[in-house]
């Protein structure tokens, strides 16, 4: 495992305990409107910004994690290929060839 | 020694890409096998069984392949698709009749069968019926039209037959079904070649390019259409022979044909003597 795949995965859990976090503060709010029986429609601020700040955090870690990126030309994943990689005919193989005399002989 | 998952990876690649290297799967399949390995595979054994049989076959290590197909047949005792192997078993062994009257069985039962439908083609071909197999193959292509690798089986029927004007047509049909695909476009531009159907060959040499930039077969080819075409067109000067490109047009793309190819070869790791040569057929075109 590289070095960033790790420090991506580490930023991946500090924003996953911001979420964490979020969601418990929210709980803990909703708990003690109701608990002074006071009706609220919006979330504290503090909280919307934590939870905006992790997914932040989160997508950054992801983008890490996920590994160098690959071309978008279709050109470059064929470039990879070779002429007899494209014409092997799987279905059509036959046996008659030196290959099972050779080889066996070898054994 | 194979590490355990490292060769379950390498089978997996390999049967996607229908690549044939039946040494490395014989190898890697029998340290699979003699270390008891096969169980920890889950369903994916059965396919890799299939696949070691196969490569079993393939450099005659008939008493494997007799091991993965019993354990096959346990397991499956009426699929088609393991009788199919037991065909192909037969095939390898040269019992050609027995494998036809397995495939012709299976075909009986349900005449829609691809794969045992392929067989039957192959077998066609290691009998040496090159012509019943077109015939069988023509059909085949009639019902599944959008099958890619019994169309590139065609045209290499086709080629060994020398019917060339035929090849190209599979091979239209291709570029058709993958216009992506350069290779098709490459296959092409040499069949039109070969017949001698140089301005079209060299416009799909053009098109490979296009679509895989430095690709050296078909600088080469260029290079070739365009000698051939300005020669044509300062000896006959007629427009049939040399299409509606002029040889000034001509004269640039060989020059840049060449520019590519020496530019290829000064950047790869070649040696001394690879470079002279290229250098000095490039000179005489």
């Amino acid at each position: 495992m590289s070095s960033t795949t790790t420090i991506g995965r580490i930023i991946c859990f500090i924003g996953f305990i911001f979420l964490a976090h979020a969601s418990y503060s929210t709980y803990e709010h909703l708990s003690y409107l109701k608990a002074v029986e006071r009706v609220e429609r919006e979330l504290p601020l503090d909280i919307k910004l934590e939870t905006l700040s992790s997914v932040a955090i989160f997508s950054l870690g992801v983008a890490l994690v996920a590994g160098s990126l690959k071309e978008i030309y279709v050109k470059s994943e064929m470039a990879k290929k070779t002429i007899d990689l494209v014409d092997t005919r799987p279905s059509f193989i036959v046996f008659n060839h030196r290959g099972r005399v050779l080889k066996n002989s070898k054994q | 020694m194979h590490s355990y998952s490292t060769a379950v990876s390498t089978l997996h690649e390999l049967r996607k890409s229908g690549e044939r290297k039946p040494d490395l799967v014989v190898s890697l399949g029998q340290t699979l096998i003699d270390g008891g390995l096969t169980r920890k595979l889950g369903d994916e054994a059965w396919s890799v069984y299939e696949q070691i049989f196969i490569a079993a076959l393939d450099v005659g290590r008939d008493d494997l392949a007799k091991t993965c197909l019993e354990r096959l047949e346990k397991r499956f005792p009426d699929s088609p698709r393991v009788e199919l192997l037991l065909g192909m078993k037969y095939e390898a062994e040269k019992k050609l009749d027995q494998a036809l009257s397995i495939y012709e069985k299976i075909l009986n039962e349900d005449e829609t069968n691809m794969p045992v439908e392929k067989r039957k083609i192959a077998l066609y071909k290691t009998m040496g019926h090159n012509q019943e197999a077109i015939n069988a193959l023509v059909r085949f292509l009639d019902v599944y039209y959008n099958d890619v690798e019994a169309w590139l089986e065609l045209a290499s029927l086709y080629l060994r037959q020398h019917l060339y004007q035929q090849a190209a047509f599979c091979l239209e049909e291709l570029i058709l079904l993958q216009p992506q695909n350069h290779f098709y476009h490459l296959k092409y531009a040499e069949v039109l070649y070969t017949s001698d159907n140089i301005p079209l060959a060299l416009k799909e040499y053009c098109r490979v390019i296009e679509l895989c930039d430095d690709y050296v077969r078909a600088l080469y080819g260029i290079k070739l259409c365009t000698y051939k075409l300005l020669n044509a067109s300062s000896s006959a000067s007629s427009s049939k022979i040399t299409g509606n490109t002029d040889s000034h047009t001509l004269s640039v793309l060989n020059e840049l044909a060449t520019e590519r190819l020496l530019h290829v070869y000064s950047h790869k790791k070649c040696s001394k003597v690879i470079k002279d040569v290229v250098r000095e057929w490039l000179q005489n075109y």
